[in-house]
């Protein structure tokens, strides 16, 4: 039990971000950086560590205030040279103007590697449904191209994943923490616009009517030749795409006006999505004024290896394939449910939570050693609850789970069965005086195994329900007790054979 | 106390009319409500669908309530304080779309909602609806595998056992057909144990049973459709009376505890939320912890008085329920004013633990202790 609470204590607190313990570490997290800004031009990326800025050691929020204070009286159109310099020891050096600030968010390394979950800590939630039951793949296209358009703002903590639920319904869950776009209701519940530009003039649109097929599988998209370049190796792949009659006439016009410029015309063909460019083509001097519904669309990926290379290729591919799909998907979205969290209740909660959980420890501590008047057998009951305590926490900093309120339901769960189960095996092995005391533990052990195993059995429906939504308790609570009857029962009853002898 | 231990072991039976009586008072109540609002119980905006918005604001509950009382009917107000019960935030309830409720706070009220000063949370109809229905069906399954494990436990025949377990896994397997491992388990138990069970059983009217369970498997297989897994629910429960009294005693208890629950909620007007069906799942695993305590103590200590097995299980589990009643109350009377969803589950919770030490020690205990004295009766006979 000392190896696994160990471990527990390690998975705690161990540091995401170095391999020292979080608790010694100094310094301020980078959040995020607002993209083409003047830091993020700079370098200076999402999840480092500052340590100095001009000489001056930054060791927590306020530091950082007061050393920016010279920045922000700067100005209008004033800069003033900054030295940041990274835990890593890599200097940032740039000429600072005073709306510096507004373009990184920062945050105090946190002190344990527990993640709170959205309705703690804040950030949006949304479960995303069709008009129609969707395939798999629809359900991956919809993801990818979502994935797209929410990275254009740069949103350090994001993630789209799919749920399915008992019935075969299927969702997109996009969770977002901290402060979402504004307009992240349209983003996430229409499937956007997609355009494809020749300077200004507009060749084809997302949907049906404009790009009729975009081919994915065999022939139609492969990586066709890789070869050696310098420091590595280079893929090429190519995608064919269908066009409508109208919007190959609309390209053979277009192109027709354009002048060859080596072997591509003198325009890129720029793909939009929702109005922000990104990504420009070059296309190639033959497609000039030609009115063909078959357009194919090559790049290259490159990588140290050629299995890197290919891997690139493919994803280079997969990407311009979801762009040119988007608001081509056959079916509507519908937001079933949406939650935006402030998390003005947040650290006042949390606090709380804590000052609760320990007077309700001090209230389950005044009746064990009101009842067994024991002082060494109730320290030890104490003592393995509170280890259940840890090792769940720990087991949930390791798969990285959020523990949102419901997860602490569960975690409060298993440990008032961690308890409960105590009494029983306390009262089996120490009231009981007839049997030996090999048999007592025994039968102490049955009943808790038995109750254990009820416990699985009602909780394990929960896993399949409520969009998953819910499977913080369910997995707490029975990873909690599953601990409890695999290491902390069997230890306590050892230790009470121990004291008995 | 002689006397008393006399009077109980001659009147015990007759005290079983308390249990019975409290069951037809709280489930006419329950068919009363049902009657009345077409549910079984007042569902929240996570479960009916609606719109949530917790506001930092000084405005008063009262003047919501007037400014938006006429187009939003159903509107609901709470209003959370801080330490020294100065209001800080205020929860607004509506079964509507966000948009329209937003809309109407910021042009009646004059307030600007913004990321900063307000949290929302909206569920649209439908999918509370799935949501409830989801949760009810893992609520009977949690009880349909909780009789189950109880019935492998302290169960009698091990053919049973596995005719009970394939039935359980049909009916999983209907309400969760997604799931492929559980037909997998299920077409494997439905070749092997009728074989097995039809080659070792001895009497012909066993056998007469276990060909009306094998057809019946068969034609469930078959034929999954959802009320299906009522009927299995019926067999199951008749398998378990026959073939075990102490699950059904368990059983009977856990049902109790949650069918006074619910009734207990809906007296007081408390709206559920999926957190309470939450908290009513956790109840299941809670009074089935103490159920399984009396029945070991009383059915596997041989060289003890059934009267003094009960006795110490009742010391022990007794003692159980109010550590985790103490407990979960001084928790609660920290985190009460945020009104979160834990409150709901805590409370519930509450009710929920007071009802089963009744359910436990009183009709548990006499229903147990009715079966071991007829055994041991039989027993006696048998020798």
């Amino acid at each position: 039990m000392m190896f696994f609470l160990g471990m527990s204590l390690l998975a705690i607190f161990g540091s995401a971000h170095s391999p020292y313990i979080s608790l010694l570490q100094t310094g301020i997290l980078i959040d995020n950086v607002k993209e083409n800004s003047s830091l993020f031009d700079s370098g200076v990326r999402a999840n480092q560590i500052i340590s100095f800025i001009n000489d001056e050691k930054i060791e927590n929020l306020k530091d950082y205030n007061s050393v920016m204070e010279q920045y922000h009286s700067l100005g209008d159109g004033e800069t003033k040279k900054i030295i940041i310099t990274t835990k890593d020891k890599s200097e940032f050096v740039l000429l600072a103007r005073n709306t510096i600030s507004e373009e990184i968010s920062l945050s105090e390394i946190p002190k344990t590697r527990i993640q709170t979950g959205l309705d703690i800590r804040g950030g949006a939630r949304a479960l995303v449904a069709a008009d129609r039951k969707l395939t798999d793949a629809e359900l991956d296209d919809l993801i990818s191209i979502s994935q797209e358009r929410l990275n254009v703002y740069g949103l350090s903590d994001l993630t789209i994943r799919k749920q399915s639920d008992s019935s075969g319904n299927k969702y997109m869950v996009v969770e977002i923490a901290g402060t979402s776009p504004e307009n992240l209701e349209a983003l996430i519940g229409q499937q956007g616009h997609f355009e494809a530009k020749i300077g200004n003039e507009t060749v084809f649109v997302g949907g049906n009517k404009d790009v009729t097929h975009v081919g994915r599988t065999g022939q139609d998209a492969m990586v066709t030749e890789c070869f050696a370049v310098q420091g590595g190796e280079s893929c090429e792949f190519q995608f064919t795409i269908f066009l409508s009659e109208e919007a190959a006439q609309r390209h053979a016009d277009i192109t027709d006006t354009l002048s060859i410029n080596g072997s591509y015309l003198s325009k890129k063909l720029d793909f939009f999505i929702d109005g922000k460019l990104t990504e420009s083509l070059n296309i190639g001097s033959s497609l000039k004024g030609s009115t063909t519904t078959q357009i194919s669309i090559s790049g290259s990926g490159q990588g140290a290896t050629r299995e890197e290379a290919i891997e690139s290729a493919k994803q280079e591919m997969k990407q311009l394939q979801t762009i040119l799909i988007t608001g081509s998907l056959p079916f509507k979205l519908e937001i079933v449910k949406i939650d935006k969290i402030s998390p003005f209740l947040g650290e006042q909660f949390t606090k709380t939570i804590f000052i609760a959980s320990f007077a309700s420890f001090l209230a389950v501590c005044l009746i064990i050693i009101l009842r067994y008047r024991r002082i060494k057998l109730s320290f030890i009951m104490l003592f393995v609850a509170l280890s259940e305590i840890i090792m769940i926490l720990g087991f949930s900093s390791l798969m990285k789970a959020n523990l949102d309120l419901s997860s602490i339901a569960g975690i409060i769960a298993a440990i008032g069965t961690g308890i409960n189960d105590q009494q029983v095996i306390v009262d089996e092995t120490i009231r009981g005086k007839l049997e030996s005391m090999g048999v007592r533990i025994k039968e102490a052990l049955f009943i808790v195994f038995t109750s254990f195993a009820t416990i699985i059995a009602s909780l394990f429906p929960l896993f399949y329900v409520g969009a998953g939504l819910l499977r913080g308790f369910a997995v707490t609570s029975i990873v909690g007790v599953t601990i409890g009857v695999l290491i902390t029962r069997p230890a306590f009853a050892d230790m009470i054979k121990q004291m008995e002898k | 106390m002689k006397k008393f231990e006399g009077w109980y072991n001659t009147n015990y039976k007759k005290l079983l009319i308390v249990p019975i009586l409290l069951i037809i008072l709280f489930s006419s109540y329950m068919i009363y409500f049902y009657n009345q609002n077409n549910d079984f119980t007042k569902r929240d905006v996570s479960l009916s669908g609606g719109t949530s918005i917790t506001l930092q604001t000084e405005i008063s509950a009262d003047e919501f309530t007037e400014a938006l009382s006429d187009v939003f009917p159903d509107i609901e107000i709470r209003t959370l304080t801080d330490n020294t019960g100065k209001q800080t935030h205020l929860i607004i309830l509506v079964p509507e779309e966000k948009d329209k409720i937003i809309e109407a706070i910021e042009s009646k009220l004059d307030l600007e909602i913004t990321e900063e000063n307000s949290s929302i949370e909206f569920t649209q109809g439908s999918l509370g609806d799935e949501f409830y229905r989801q949760l009810i069906a893992s609520m009977l399954f949690a009880f349909l595998l909780m009789g189950l494990v109880v019935f492998i436990t302290f169960g009698e025949s091990k053919i049973i056992k596995a005719y009970a377990t394939i039935l359980t896994l049909i009916a999983m397997k209907i309400t969760f057909p997604t799931i492929f491992a559980i037909s997998f388990l299920v077409i494997f138990g439905m070749i092997v144990t009728p074989i097995y069970g039809l080659y070792f059983s001895s009497s012909k009217k066993s056998k007469w049973i276990l060909l009306g369970l094998f057809v019946s498997f068969v034609v469930f297989y078959i034929f999954p459709y959802y009320p299906i897994v009522f009927i299995i629910a019926i067999i199951c429960l008749w398998l378990y009376a026959r073939y075990s009294a102490p699950s059904i005693a368990v059983l009977v208890a856990a049902f109790a505890d949650i069918l006074f629950t619910l009734a207990t909620i809906n007296l007081i007007g408390m709206k559920l939320s999926s957190g309470g069906i939450i908290a009513l799942l956790m109840l299941i695993g809670y009074s089935v912890g103490t159920d399984i305590l009396l029945t070991s103590r009383v059915l596997r200590r041989r060289n003890e008085s059934v009267n003094s097995a009960c006795l110490g299980a009742f010391k022990t589990g007794s003692a159980m329920t109010l550590t985790a009643i103490a407990s979960i109350f001084v928790g609660l009377m920290f985190i009460y004013r945020f009104e979160t969803v834990l409150n709901q589950i805590f409370i519930i919770i509450l009710i929920g633990l007071a009802y089963d030490l009744l359910n436990t020690w009183l009709t548990n205990v006499l229903i147990i202790k009715w079966y071991a004295e007829s055994k041991n009766k039989y027993d006696k006979v048998k020798k």
